[in-house]
């Protein structure tokens, strides 16, 4: 029988349709994946669900009755919970005072709250499903895989008999990722129904019973997962056939000359803990050096101190033989080095000003755009309509600002605007999250481009089938260490996925 | 180009309507004591810029706040709340009075850039305090710059009951300045050279904002800080030098001030709520754009000397003006006619 | 000794209005509304006190009228800020420039700069604690303050137990912290904010009853002097904590104390002891922020 199901479900926003007419029907007990390309819909569909948004039109259905949910209490009380992509934790609170938060208990009529009646009931819940968690743990202090076991044991204190969950693997090592389908598994023999929203495939077919394919808002493939394969769910994502990443083709050598040099580099978080700890690699010129690890391992303090945006307490970095370390990013940028942020919209652009403006972000002082203090917009102009046609940007309105890009419009403009610059070395940080195919397969080609050239790239990202197509060599971030260097031609995704979790070839924890 | 056109109107619509809504109000109020609102109205709008010689009175009154409001909108469009305009003005506005008054036998010229170069630097040393705070402690400026300026504000009331009081005059007051540092007066009107000094102040900011790198750093940083600092813009030496420029064009300000109207320190010098709340007032209606604080600030002259003719021809307290200002800066905080979320 | 007692006394004496605002003030600030308006609405609070004490003899309509009129300073405020999404700091500084204004231009219909509540004996409302007052050093200190003030010290402890013990506390700091956290689970976290600055009107026009009811019976256009302002100070200082910012506010009270009584000492330059509370507190909040910020190897500075 269907336990939740929606008929003709649309939202718009404004002219943007996000959700043209959804029919989507989930049986009760079953796993449900829903996929689709980043920007389909699938989270929009999903905040319906949970009353986070109102549907522009169309019905909701549990169990064939309809309706209307005003808001996450609603859900919650028709038996729906979410799990978000990004935690919705408080993090100076307590495991149990998350968990709690909104159903309170209190000591008899008085309005304080009763603690340790409390704690008694989120330890027996814990103990009930078996997650590994102390409730009176600060959440600013425990793993993101308790966090997320936070977030789910919170909808399980509410009684949900659905649960829906959002990239869930987005932020795990690849056993934490086993370890997560078989606490799924483990819910479903409970009785409960799960969805789950990702756009990763492998998972879609050891995890799910079906799987629903939105595009553009639509959906167009409602199958039982053991009628298809992965290669027939990703062209239905694209509507046509990928080809799947593949290990580069390399028609040029890499040279032996050391291009840029990294020694032991450290620094602290205000709790003087360490972030990085004696990191030491380098690039060669010719080379792309892959560097993997889940998120929140170190790598974006590592990207923000070789950015100039955080200071190192130890440790040096050099470029060709100049030393660099600690410098401020306008002397990285006239020393050579380019820059993909992590953040696109953080570091990388200013939202609310123009293209034009945000072409020449980092290059301001050149004197092809500034004479004088005086800045000479016809230049700038010029500069943005060369980017747009050589970097195949679309664009409504070449006047408006970047906001009104997509995600990989925008990213193509910081892709151009760092390769133009000519550098050295291009730092590239998770350079196509959130970014669609098309504009992956692009960004992709000109990072082989350049380095053929005989440049250097430094990659970090946390999508590991991105790293293994396109590094020379691959290092490995755990906790803030470096704890394997492997070359992409002989290492195996389990080899990997161990460093990822902090266990050495040798077996034994790091 | 169409879209360009409505976010013009739109702005129009933001910056008219709280003023509208303000006078609304302010009429309200006018009712209920018995009086005429649109006569009141009138009266304040009629003397002060539709006869020559009050419209020229008030573009001499708007000199100050022209600064004010400048040293203002520089730091705001940045997010850098420098509260302390006042205090920066009252003290560039106390020394160039102090270095007018004391120092004798200097030739107009000479003696008028001594005078306002001491304001200036007054101005911008001041501003330099919570500058240096902000930057190498990351101090909250909002609250410093409120601090310092009451801290200011005693300082200076005891150097002018102290020490430079001057002892002919029956309230409290420093010495009248010499002559020489005295702004000569155009024709019959009070207005001045300041005028013509506040106006290049004011040229010279447009062509920094809309067309320099500085200005379009100071864009950035109000908009992203982070964003900023990527792309190598020293986002902390940028806030030093726009809280000195905001600091100088404060204490600039204050020295014209003293020297084109006032002639001497006293308790009230700044006026009530004071310049350098104007300045505030200003720069919010104008948008934190060089061109709508001009506008502003002559809008605002015209709500103020408009003010000393209520009080004479009605029974309206002048009063009503302040508050009328107090609504405007509260209809502004919101925009009315917001930009479609994309 | 005598002059101990004095300094001691005074200390409390004027920390009151200052810890009233900072205990109103902290709520706004847990949840993330920074609320400046604490001066408008303690000068509000105190002059329609005032006045309908002065219109109808009754204290107790008095203080009624005061809490009502800062009320409803928080409700325009609340929705200005929080509803309309407006720029908080801009809001907050137009109530505090429209408040002086418009008691200005009641007083000027009333011809009068002041309101003297001369029906009033400020000095009835002091309360000697019996045994208390006799004891040497602490009973000078303790005993003969007007009720608010003990109310503003009990208040520590009873406004700490609400933010802390209480689901509504809890849910002004959740919305404060993690807005989005508080929505995904159906707290109305707009709900929360409005009550975060109601608290703060109320007990900042309980500061301004103090300053003009019980202190002086007398009312006149400046009598906040820019407490509201120290008390923003003591808040950022302690970081939003009760007894942390309260006690900045008390040193606020030292540094007064120290200026009124040692001025005669202190002979012509007894107006700039005044400037020591407002250079103590610059001191403090660099002090503070560097502390907070010694080990943070970030290049990058937060501008809100």
């Amino acid at each position: 029988m269907n336990i939740i199901q929606t008929v003709g479900l649309t939202k718009c926003f404004g002219d943007f349709v996000a959700n043209d007419s959804i029919d989507l029907s989930v049986e009760e007990t079953e796993i449900k994946c829903i996929v689709g390309e980043n920007g389909a819909g699938k989270s929009t569909l999903m905040n319906m669900l949970y009353g986070l948004l109102w549907p522009t039109s169309g019905q909701i259905l549990i169990r064939n009755k309809e309706i209307k949910l005003k808001g996450p209490t609603d859900a919650i009380r028709h038996g729906i919970g979410m799990v978000h992509q990004h935690f919705k934790l408080v993090n100076s609170l307590t495991v149990y005072e998350n968990v709690m938060l909104g159903v309170e208990v209190n000591k008899g009529r008085t309005p304080i709250i009763d603690q340790k009646e409390e704690i008694k009931k989120v330890a027996a819940l814990i103990e009930q499903y078996g997650f590994q968690l102390n409730p009176t743990d600060k959440i600013e202090d425990i793993s993101v895989g308790s966090r997320q076991r936070v977030e789910i044991l919170k909808m399980l204190y509410r009684n949900v008999d659905i649960l829906i969950l959002d990239e869930p693997t987005a932020v795990l090592t690849p056993q934490e990722v086993d370890e997560l389908m078989v606490n799924l598994k483990k819910l479903r023999e409970q009785g409960k129904t799960i969805i789950v929203i990702t756009h990763k495939l492998r998972e879609v077919m050891e995890l799910s019973d079906s799987v629903t394919v939105i595009k553009q808002g639509k959906v167009v493939g409602n199958l039982k997962t053991e009628d298809t394969s992965e290669g027939e769910l990703a062209q239905l994502m694209v509507g046509r056939d990928v080809v799947l990443p593949a290990i580069s083709e390399r028609n040029t050598d890499i040279s032996e000359k050391v291009l840029y040099e990294v020694k032991n580099l450290t620094t602290i978080n205000e709790s003087g803990k360490e972030l990085i700890d004696r990191i030491s690699f380098h690039v060669k010129e010719g080379e792309i050096l892959g560097v993997a690890g889940v998120e929140g391992n170190g790598q974006s303090e590592l990207v923000k101190v070789l950015t100039g945006l955080m200071e190192s307490t130890a440790g040096t970095v050099f470029l060709k033989g100049k030393d660099l370390t600690n410098i401020w990013p306008k002397q990285l940028r006239k020393n050579g080095i380019g820059i993909i942020p992590e953040d696109r919209y953080g570091q990388g652009l200013c939202k609310d000003m123009s293209i034009a403006d945000n072409c020449i972000a980092g290059q301001q002082d050149d004197k092809g755009f500034c004479r004088l203090g005086i800045l000479n917009k016809k230049c700038i102009c010029d500069r943005r309509d060369k980017y747009i046609k050589d970097y195949d940007i679309r664009i409504g309105n070449v006047q408006g600002n970047v906001s009104d890009l997509s995600g990989g419009n925008a990213q193509k403009i910081i892709v151009a605007r760092e390769l133009e610059a000519n550098p050295q070395l291009l730092i590239a940080c998770q350079p196509t999250r959130g970014v669609d195919i098309g504009s992956i397969e692009f960004i992709h080609k000109q990072l082989i481009m350049f380095r053929d050239q005989g440049k250097g790239v430094l990659l970090i990202s946390s999508e590991l089938s991105e790293i293994l197509s396109l590094s020379d060599r691959i290092i490995v971030m755990f906790k803030g260490r470096l704890v394997g260097e492997l070359s992409s031609k002989e290492v195996t995704k389990m080899q990997i996925g161990l460093l990822m979790a902090g266990i050495s070839e040798r077996g034994s924890s790091l | 180009m169409k879209v360009n056109k409505v976010k013009y109107l739109n702005g129009l619509i933001n910056t008219v309507l709280p003023v509208f809504l303000a006078f609304l109000i302010g009429g309200i109020a006018i009712l209920a004591i018995g009086e005429n609102p649109l006569k009141t109205y009138w009266i304040l709008m009629e003397k002060s810029l539709f006869t020559s010689k009050g419209l020229m009175n008030t573009l001499h009154y708007a000199s100050p706040l022209i600064l004010t409001g400048l040293a203002i909108a520089i730091t705001f469009k940045a997010n850098l709340y420098n509260m302390g305009v006042e205090g920066q003005m009252l003290l560039g506005g106390f020394f160039a009075g102090i270095t007018g008054a004391y120092l004798t036998g200097m030739s107009p010229l000479v003696h008028k850039v001594i005078c306002l170069a001491v304001g200036v630097l007054c101005g911008m040393l001041f501003a330099l305090v919570p500058a240096l705070l902000k930057v190498k402690c990351n101090v909250n400026e909002m609250v410093v710059t409120l601090m310092l300026n009451y801290a200011v504000l005693k300082v200076l009331e005891y150097l002018a009951t102290g020490v430079f009081r001057d002892l002919g005059s029956g309230y409290v007051a420093t010495p009248t300045i010499q002559e020489s540092a005295m702004f000569n007066r155009f024709g019959a009107s009070s207005l001045t050279m300041f005028f013509i000094i506040a106006i290049i102040c004011l040229a010279i900011m447009y062509v920094v904002m809309k067309h320099s790198k500085l200005g379009y750093e100071i864009t950035a940083i109000g908009k992203n800080t982070e964003f900023a600092e990527a792309a190598g813009m020293n986002v902390k030496r940028k806030i030093m030098i726009m809280m000195m420029i905001s600091g100088a064009l404060s204490g600039l300000a204050g020295a014209g001030y003293m020297m084109s109207e006032q002639f001497k320190f006293t308790l009230g010098f700044s006026g009530s709520p004071g310049l350098g709340w104007d300045g505030m007032l200003i720069a919010l209606l104008g948008g934190h754009n060089p061109l709508g604080v001009l506008v502003a600030s002559i809008f605002y002259a015209a709500l103020k000397t408009g003010s000393d003719n209520i009080n004479l021809y009605t029974n309206v307290p002048k009063e009503i003006v302040a508050m009328v200002q107090g609504l405007i800066i509260l209809f502004l905080a919101v925009k009315f006619i917001k930009r479609r979320a994309s | 000794m005598d002059l101990l007692n004095h300094i001691l006394y005074d200390t409390i004496y004027h920390s009151t209005p200052i810890i009233l605002c900072v205990l109103g003030g902290m709520f706004a600030y847990k949840a993330n509304v920074l609320n400046i308006a604490l001066e408008g609405m303690m000068l509000s609070g105190a002059f329609f006190t005032a006045l309908i004490v002065l219109l109808t003899e009754s204290i107790a309509l008095g203080i009624v009228a005061g809490i009502s009129s800062s009320l409803i300073l928080g409700l325009i405020f609340s929705f200005m800020g929080i509803t309309k999404k407006g720029n908080v700091i801009i809001v907050g500084l137009a109530v505090n420039l429209f408040v002086p204004a418009l008691i200005a231009f009641i007083l000027q219909l009333m011809s009068t700069s002041n309101i003297n509540l001369n029906m009033l004996d400020a000095t009835a409302f002091k309360i000697n604690i019996p045994i208390i007052k006799d004891i040497p050093l602490l009973g000078g200190m303790l005993s003969g303050h007007p009720p608010l003030t003990y109310l503003s010290f009990a208040a520590i402890a009873l406004l700490s137990v609400l933010m802390y013990h209480t689901k509504f506390g809890i849910y002004v700091r959740v919305v404060g912290e993690n807005e989005d956290a508080a929505k995904s689970l159906g707290i109305k976290s707009d709900l929360f904010k409005y009550a975060a600055v109601l608290i703060g009107s109320v007990c900042c026009a309980l500061a301004g009853v103090n300053l003009s009811l019980e202190r002086l019976a007398l009312f006149t256009n400046d009598m906040t002097a820019g407490r509201g302002f120290i008390a923003i100070a003591a808040i950022y200082c302690g970081q939003g904590k009760p007894v942390a910012s309260s006690m900045y506010a008390i040193l606020f009270g030292v540094a007064r104390a120290l200026a009124i009584n040692l001025s005669i000492y202190a002979g012509a330059a007894s107006g700039l002891f005044d400037i020591i509370p407002y250079i103590v507190m610059v001191i403090v909040l660099a002090v503070v922020s560097a502390l907070k910020y010694r080990n943070s190897k970030s290049r990058i500075i937060k501008l809100e």
